[in-house]
């Protein structure tokens, strides 16, 4: 029996100043199996994990880790120790040089070296017998720069292997991945299961804990809730775990009744930079009052569409954009905004955020206009109206000075979305406004666009989650390689439907079996 | 405001602390090195005015690098300016208007702002609309300027010092004019804590208690009546010293208190992200360096009046000095951050170091290696204060 137990943590508590982050956490993992860790933000996972990994070292937190049946002692400095013992975590954050090939990545700081010089044949070796054993379809003298997210995310799990990695630790791998990769990624862990290794698995995606793990733990406010067999669990009970508290529904309902069409986009073509025809063919209208669902995987073209819209990505060669039955032209994201669309968009560390400076400025950069003329800024009135659009969507901060890099993801998020808000715009367009964002915080914001909608405002939902497209959305188009290929009423609305219009295919000729492989 | 935003303040300030400490400390040690003679109100009248050139450029360089480029033509720039006004003095003013050296004066600094806003513009289009790196073009704008300086001086050196425009650089408001001027300041200053204070309160905010106000102003009013008594023991007020004072206050408004000011930190904070705020930031990227241009223009023009000539060897080096000067007062090299103040605060410190290890007779060659020291000792404490924040 003892054998079987590759980890356990024991009665562990980690503090910080003023803080309880993790309570007396005690669980065990089997040795080869798929363990899932869940919990909202902040419960506790991200802690326990550097515990596990190194970052807090042994003598920082109290309890005792055993691994393999030894007690494991990570001295500082030691994320290298962790690894050296075999334990290996693949980051929400890939952490891979782009402009390196996928075995120099794989090899890097552990190079095999001959009178000094390195061994490229050895890499590159190596690294495809690696691929081939987990059959990772990767080749190795790829530049890490050229691949997708999914295959990037495989040369990482590829690296911690490399090191012979015992138990795997995945942080959110999902949370940029589309359904096609991610399905690709539940085939890989199977793979490393059958190989003996264990794996560490974090997401914010709870169906993926059924889909692919054989024991779960659910961490809340830094305690272990529950520690179960997944058979003896649903997605309600686990969601109820997680929050502690009763959410009958993921997606809260809406009373909106959409009116007359107020954005049409006629068979929309563009061309890129590099001259490519990234949307060939993209038609449909929205309601006031409406929340569209754009569905499509990943390379769709669903963030091109709805940036090009906003007259910042590609040059539209055919095909019309109007508002209110007025065609127009956009050609910057301050035409966008004059014309009343704003934009949540996809990445709010990347492009939404002003990460350093303080959460007024943040909330008042797309606005300034309202409060400045050609001199001054009134910044009197730009600070009211910031708190109150700040109170409007109940974004939880001491005061609206310190720097929107000290926010949680919810709340980050909820600062985006309440910059575009300011513009008062007619037509939002929020482009997966809930990546990385925890269950409570998914639920209010689910809440701020349903008061949206019903106060009037169009909004375009792309996800690259099925289930808060077909959750949220009156309608839900479906992008294929560029262009739309239908357009589901909520009604008709399945998740077999979407995937099949998703993958290139007409819903007469569907076959879900073949479909879904 | 509560305690923990006190700390908040003081946290976020303590750069702003640590470099005025650590300008005093300067001061002291070269005080007493120098047995009192660095404080005599002779050197602190030239320390202000040797400060003034590579400031005007230092104030440019930290929007430039607010916004994440760079400029290393500024020196050179600067240069190319002042020989340009040495050469129209000699060649045109002289010839035609021999006789009106306020005009041609005028006339001096209208040539050498429209020589500098030219050339700045130059770059600035091709960095901003071409999308050639700042680093770049600003190299390529240095060889392009120090070869224009060689052509229009001819390897020699051009006299610039007609009365009236030498004293741009040399002059000083003398008493009373300069208490009068002091004391107008001091009334502004005070007057602006209660409009200040009006406005606010006209939309409901939480005031400060109005006695840290009046202290602060009281303060800055101190230090300004001091030195005005200081040097008043000397010459006076340096004019170019008051050019430089009026210039700053301009910049540190604009970059505080207007869109334009605002955008630039907002592209060095996140350039993605700005661009989808609805920024224009070619245009912005332009207006910076255009305007990095102009102040350079200032920084000729003074430099040229100071010296009294125009000489193959002008500006040489000042690129690095501004640079510096911006580092040390806390702006970020990465883009995003940085004050006009700090920069001021930095130029004073590097011009302090020079002075005082002349007037030490230390070896040039350890006064370039103790500034570098001094330079990268700084950033190293700058760092090390913000690890310990996080």
């Amino acid at each position: 029996m003892e054998h079987d137990i590759i980890l356990e943590f024991k009665h562990i508590t980690k503090t910080f100043p003023g803080v309880t982050a993790l309570d007396d956490v005690s669980f065990q993992i089997k040795r080869g199996s798929i363990h899932g860790v869940c919990g909202e933000n902040g419960a506790g996972k991200s802690t326990l994990m550097k515990i596990l990994s190194g970052v807090y070292p042994y003598g920082e937190y109290e309890g005792q880790v055993f691994f393999n049946g030894e007690e494991l002692i990570l001295e500082g400095s030691s994320i290298k120790q962790a690894s050296e013992k075999g334990i290996a975590i693949v980051y929400q954050e890939l952490t891979l040089v782009p402009e390196m090939t996928v075995g120099e990545n794989i090899f890097l700081g552990k190079e095999p070296v001959e009178f000094g010089s390195i061994n490229w044949d050895k890499v590159y070796c190596d690294t495809q017998k690696i691929l081939d054993e987990y059959k990772l379809d990767i080749h190795p003298q790829d530049k890490v720069k050229n691949l997708g997210v999914g295959k990037m995310q495989m040369t990482e799990i590829a690296k911690a292997l490399s090191e012979d990695a015992k138990v795997l630790i995945l942080d959110e791998p999902t949370s940029a991945l589309s359904e096609a990769e991610v399905a690709q990624l539940m085939k890989i862990l199977r793979t490393l299961k059958e190989h003996g290794v264990t794996c560490i698995y974090i997401t914010h995606r709870i169906e993926e804990f059924f889909q692919i793990a054989d024991s779960l733990t659910v961490l809340r406010d830094g305690r272990v809730v529950t520690t179960n067999i997944i058979d003896a669990i649903n997605s309600q009970k686990l969601i109820h775990h997680m929050v502690g508290r009763e959410m009958n529904e993921r997606f809260p309902k809406g009373n909106r009744k959409p009116g007359d069409v107020i954005f049409e986009v006629t068979d929309l073509h563009a061309k890129d930079h590099k001259d490519r025809e990234i949307i060939n063919g993209v038609s449909f209208s929205l309601r006031r009052g409406e929340i569209l669902g754009i569905a499509g995987l990943m390379g769709s073209g669903r963030t091109e569409l709805v940036m090009t819209i906003f007259g910042e990505y590609a040059k539209i060669t055919q095909g019309t954009i109007a508002m209110e039955g007025k065609p127009l032209s956009i050609t910057s994201s301050h035409d966008a905004m004059k014309h009343g669309i704003s934009l949540v968009p996809e990445d709010r560390k990347r492009h939404g955020l002003v990460l350093i400076q303080s959460l007024f400025k943040n909330l008042s950069l797309p606005n300034l206009e309202r409060f400045a003329g050609f001199m001054r800024i009134n910044k009197n009135s730009e600070l009211i109206e910031c708190l109150k659009s700040a109170n409007e969507l109940e974004i939880k901060a001491p005061n609206l000075f310190i720097p929107a890099e000290s926010l949680s993801g919810g709340n980050q998020q909820k600062v985006v979305i309440a910059k575009w808000l300011m513009s008062s715009p007619k037509v939002l367009i929020m482009d997966d406004p809930t990546r990385g964002v925890d269950v409570g915080a998914k639920y209010e914001i689910y809440k701020i666009m349903n008061e949206l909608a019903e106060k009037g405002m169009a909004i375009l939902l792309i996800s690259s989650d099925l289930q808060e497209v077909l959750g949220m959305s009156d309608r839900i188009m479906v992008m294929c390689q560029g262009h739309t290929n239908g357009i589901l009423d909520r009604s008709e609305a399945t998740q077999e439907r979407i995937m099949t219009l998703a993958t290139g295919n007409c819903l007469e000729k569907q076959n879900h079996e073949e479909v879904l492989q | 405001m509560n305690f923990s935003n006190l700390i908040d303040l003081i946290r976020k300030n303590i750069q702003t602390y640590i470099i005025i400490i650590a300008l005093v400390a300067i001061w002291g040690v070269f005080a007493i090195g120098t047995n009192g003679l660095y404080l005599s109100p002779q050197n602190i009248s030239n320390l202000f005015r040797q400060m003034t050139v590579t400031s005007f450029m230092a104030i440019g360089m930290v929007l430039v690098m607010v916004t994440g480029g760079i400029d290393l033509s500024v020196g050179k720039m600067a240069g190319f300016v002042s020989v340009i006004v040495a050469l129209f003095q000699r060649d045109v003013w002289f010839r035609f208007i021999p006789d009106q050296p306020i005009l041609a004066a005028f006339l001096s600094v209208i040539v050498g702002l429209m020589v500098g806003t030219m050339f700045g513009a130059f770059q600035a289009y091709i960095t901003a609309y071409l999308g050639v790196p700042s680093f770049i073009v600003t190299l390529g704008g240095q060889f392009i300027l120090n070869g224009g300086i060689l052509l229009a001086t001819q390897g020699k050196t051009i006299a610039a010092n007609q009365p009236g425009f030498s004293t741009i650089g040399q002059g000083y408001l003398e008493s009373p004019v300069d208490w009068i001027l002091g004391i107008v300041v001091m009334i502004i200053l005070f007057v602006m804590v209660f409009l200040t204070r009006r406005n606010k309160k006209k939309y409901g905010f939480q005031l400060n208690p109005i006695y840290k106000d009046l202290i602060r102003t009281s303060l800055i009013s101190l230090l300004i009546l001091v030195y005005i008594f200081v040097v008043n023991k000397f010459n006076g007020v340096p004019i170019p010293v008051i050019i430089l004072a009026v210039t700053a206050i301009i910049i540190s408004y604009i970059s505080t208190n207007t869109k334009f000011g605002r955008y630039a930190y907002a592209i060095g904070g996140n350039r993605e992200a700005a661009r989808l705020s609805g920024i224009n930031i070619k245009k912005e990227i332009f207006l910076i360096f255009s305007l990095m241009g102009l102040l350079c223009g200032v920084g000729g023009i003074v430099l040229a009046s100071y010296v009294g000539f125009g000489t193959i060897s002008a500006g040489q080096g000042y690129e690095l000095d501004a640079i510096a000067s911006c580092v040390l007062g806390g702006t970020s090299t990465l883009g995003g951050s940085g004050t006009i103040f700090g920069a001021l605060i930095g130029a004073l410190i590097m011009t302090s170091l020079n002075t005082g290890l002349q007037m030490m007779d230390v070896a040039p060659a350890w006064q370039y290696v103790l500034r570098g020291f001094v330079l990268v000792l700084a950033v190293i404490i700058d760092v090390f204060f913000k690890k310990s924040n996080n």
